[in-house]
């Protein structure tokens, strides 16, 4: 029994020769870990990059949108002013005339 | 006489649709804006006009007024021409206008004529289910002619007595005098 577990011991420590290429594999293994985590960061940063150029963009929008909306609304303002006070100096100027009749 | 009743149902159905649309500024009037000296061409549709409203403060009290008053209106349409001469414009260029004007939802309430000063006025009114539902000014002096076309719900007196808000003048010429009865009143006077 105690022989038995000796020997699955000593088959467990026994110094193995690693298979053919185990070096290139793991330095291989290292470097594509490396290149898929600078790749990642890249991503992050070019998602990062690309996220502040939108809200930048998106920013900009609005405000030209509103300072668009602005001008437009104080247009339509003085012309709504002009309309008001030709028809109000017409209907003034009938209206003292049916008041004269 | 069953042809006769189906041409005169038929003829109702399409001119009643007419009768309910706003009326339409005639295309004839920009030619004027050729011969004239000074244009105003304002268009203001629902739109334009509710924008407009957003930049009345309620502040300001004149301002407050004019967007109360604005609650009503769907289109506000003003062209008025300015010559440097007399005669530039023909009646027939507002005939157009005028057998708009002629559709029953139509009613002129007020018409003005001067032949000494060559100046007439219109005034109409649409009326929809008793409540005003436009406003028409038609004025043609010797130099000048104005057209207003307001749709919505608005009184005549309400845009008459902005006269002093909002920088619109109040005209104080005081009624016009018959100048018969001043000759009269001052031969008895003599």
């Amino acid at each position: 029994m105690m022989d038995d577990f000796e020997r699955q011991l000593q088959q467990a420590l026994q110094k193995k020769e690693p298979s053919p290429f185990f070096e290139a594999r793991v330095l291989g293994a290292v470097k594509r870990q490396g290149r898929e985590r600078r790749a990642s960061a890249r991503m992050w940063w070019a998602s990062a990059v690309a996220a502040a150029l939108l809200l930048m963009t998106g920013s900009a929008w609005e405000y030209e949108r509103g300072v668009r909306e602005q001008a437009a609304g104080r247009q339509a303002k003085a012309r709504l002013e002009l309309a008001l006070k030709i028809t109000s100096v017409k209907l003034q100027k009938i209206s003292r005339k049916v008041e004269g009749i | 006489m069953k042809t006769f009743m189906k041409f005169a149902v038929a003829a109702l159905l399409a001119v009643l649709p007419l009768a309910a649309q706003d009326i339409k500024m005639p295309v004839g009037l920009d030619k004027l804006a050729e011969k004239a000296s000074e244009v105003v061409d304002v268009s203001l549709d629902g739109a334009l006009l509710q924008l407009a409203g957003r930049f009345l403060s309620e502040k300001d009290p004149d301002e407050a007024h004019v967007k109360h008053l604005m609650g009503g209106l769907k289109g506000v349409y003003v062209k008025s021409f300015e010559f440097d001469e007399r005669g530039q414009y023909k009646e027939s260029d507002v005939e157009e206008l005028r057998a708009q004007l002629r559709s029953p939802a139509w009613a002129r309430i007020v018409t003005t004529r001067s032949k000494r000063e060559g100046e007439n006025a219109e005034v109409y009114l649409k009326t929809e289910g008793g409540q005003i539902a436009g406003l028409v000014v038609i004025v043609a002096e010797p130099k000048e002619l104005t057209i207003v076309n307001i749709i919505g719900s608005i009184r005549p007196e309400d845009i008459r007595d902005l006269g002093g808000r909002m920088g619109i003048p109040k005209i104080d010429i005081g009624p016009i005098k018959n100048d018969k009865k001043d000759q009269k009143d001052k031969e008895n006077d003599k």
